[in-house]
C-alpha cells in the first residue's frame, strides 16, 4: 500500500524582501544605474549612475550649517559661493576649487550630511516615493556613495537608536525635561542639548540649533532619555486608531488566534 | 590638506606594521573610510564597535571630573596594537582613527607620532 503524501499547505510567512530592502524603488534604480532625484516623504536622495551624491531632508541640518557652524567656514564665504552656483554642492565644489575649503573637511562633512539626511530619507513613509530621471545630479570631485552602503548604515542606526532606548517617541515630539532630575551624569555634548530642551524645540530643531547632525542629537536625547533626563511633551494631536484587523476565514489560524487569546488572557 | 583617501593611505603605507586603518565617527559608530583589513578582519565592526570604548573611557572620565581630553588609547593585543587617536577638528564632530598594527613589525612610539602628524594633515 502506498501512501498518498499531501505537502502542507504554506504557512503564512512575512515577506523578508520588506524588511531587507528599505525601498524596493530605490534598489531598482541602483541596479539599473540611474541619474535623477528620489523625492520621499522624510527626504530627497540624488542619485548619479546609481549611487547617491546628495541627500536632502527637513529634518536634517544641511551641508551649509555643518560647515559653517563651527567655523570650518565663514558664513559669508558660503552665500557668496551659494550666489554663484545652483546648488549647495556646486557650492562646495566650488569652494574647494578656490582652496577656501580644506578637502578632508569638505568630504567629511558632505558625508556626514548624506547619510544624516540619507538616514530620515529613508525612514519609513506613508506614501510611495517619486522618481524624476534628470541630468543634473553628477559623480562630481566629493565622494558619492553606493545604495546599499546607505541603506546598511540606515538600519544599523536604527539598530543603535532602538539599543540605546526603545522608545522612538523622543525622535519627533517637542522635549521636556524630566521633573524628577535624574542623577546620572551628563556629558558635555549631552549637556549642549539638554541646555536647549525647552518644551517647543525637537530632536531635530536642537540639531540645527547646535550645527550638528540631526541623527547625533536622536542619540543623544535617546540617551537622555533612558537615563530619566527627558520626556517628549504630552503628544497634543491623537493618534489615529489603528485599522482593525482583517477578518480571518481560514479556521486553522482562527483557532490558533482564540488560543492565543485564550493563553494571553490566563 | 589631504582628502581622506590619501590621509588613510599614508597612514597605511608610511607606518610600519599597520595592516588597517579607519576613520570613524564615534557617535553614530561609522567609519567615514578605512583602508585595509581582510576578510576575517572586518574594519567597519571593529570601527562600531570601539566608539564603545571611547565611550566608556569618556563616561569614566566624566565621573572622575577628570578635565583633560583624551589624545590616544592603545589596545595591545597578544599579536596585535590597535591605536585610537582621537581628532581635534575644528568641526567638532567627534571622530577618531583607528589604526591596526602587526605587534612583530610595528615600531609604537613612532606609529603614534605618524598618527599625530597624519591628524594634523587631514586638518578637519
Amino acid at each position: 500500500m502506498t501512501a498518498l503524501r499531501t505537502p502542507p499547505p504554506p504557512l503564512p510567512v512575512r515577506d523578508k524582501a520588506v524588511t531587507r530592502a528599505l525601498s524596493p524603488m530605490l534598489t531598482r534604480l541602483a541596479e539599473e544605474r540611474a541619474t535623477g532625484v528620489l523625492l520621499r516623504e522624510h527626504g530627497t536622495l540624488y542619485l548619479a549612475e546609481g549611487r547617491v551624491v546628495h541627500a536632502e531632508s527637513a529634518f536634517a541640518p544641511g551641508l551649509d550649517v555643518l560647515l559653517t557652524a563651527h567655523g570650518t567656514l565663514a558664513g559669508a564665504a558660503w552665500q557668496r559661493a551659494v550666489a554663484d552656483t545652483p546648488g549647495p554642492l556646486q557650492a562646495a565644489e566650488l569652494l574647494l576649487d578656490l582652496g577656501r575649503l580644506p578637502a578632508g573637511a569638505l568630504e567629511l562633512c558632505h558625508l556626514d550630511a548624506l547619510y544624516d539626511a540619507g538616514y530620515f530619507a529613508l525612514a519609513p513613509s506613508s506614501s510611495p516615493g517619486r522618481f524624476r530621471y534628470d541630468n543634473t545630479p553628477r559623480l562630481g570631485p566629493l565622494p558619492s556613495v553606493p545604495v546599499v552602503a546607505l541603506e546598511r548604515e540606515t538600519l544599523r542606526r536604527r539598530l543603535l537608536l532602538h539599543r540605546l532606548w526603545p522608545d522612538p517617541a523622543t525622535d519627533s515630539a517637542p522635549l521636556v525635561r524630566a521633573e524628577q532630575r535624574s542623577a546620572s551624569p551628563v556629558t558635555p555634548r549631552q549637556r549642549a542639548v539638554l541646555d536647549r530642551v525647552d518644551g517647543v524645540r525637537t530632536a531635530a530643531g536642537i540639531a540645527r540649533n547646535l550645527g550638528r547632525q540631526a541623527f547625533h542629537t536622536l542619540v543623544d536625547v535617546r540617551r537622555l532619555a533612558a537615563a530619566g533626563h527627558v520626556v517628549p511633551a504630552a503628544q497634543v494631536f491623537a493618534h489615529p486608531a489603528p485599522p482593525p484587523p482583517p477578518p480571518v476565514t481560514d479556521p486553522d489560524i482562527a483557532l490558533l488566534k482564540r488560543l492565543r487569546d485564550a493563553l494571553e488572557a490566563l | 590638506m589631504a582628502n581622506t583617501e590619501t590621509a588613510l593611505k599614508e597612514a597605511l603605507t608610511s607606518i610600519e606594521g599597520a595592516t588597517g586603518v579607519a576613520l570613524v565617527d564615534y557617535t553614530s559608530g561609522m567609519a567615514l573610510g578605512t583602508m585595509g583589513g581582510s576578510k576575517t578582519f572586518d574594519l567597519n565592526v571593529a570601527a562600531a564597535g570601539n566608539t564603545d570604548v571611547i565611550r566608556a573611557k569618556m563616561r569614566t572620565m566624566e565621573m572622575l571630573g577628570l578635565k583633560g581630553d583624551i589624545e590616544d588609547v592603545l589596545i595591545t593585543l597578544s599579536d596585535q596594537y590597535h591605536l585610537i587617536r582621537l581628532l581635534k577638528s575644528r568641526g567638532g564632530n567627534g571622530l577618531f582613527l583607528y589604526l591596526v598594527l602587526d605587534a612583530a613589525r610595528a615600531n609604537l612610539a613612532m606609529a603614534r607620532h605618524q598618527l599625530k602628524r597624519i591628524e594634523a594633515e587631514l586638518e578637519v
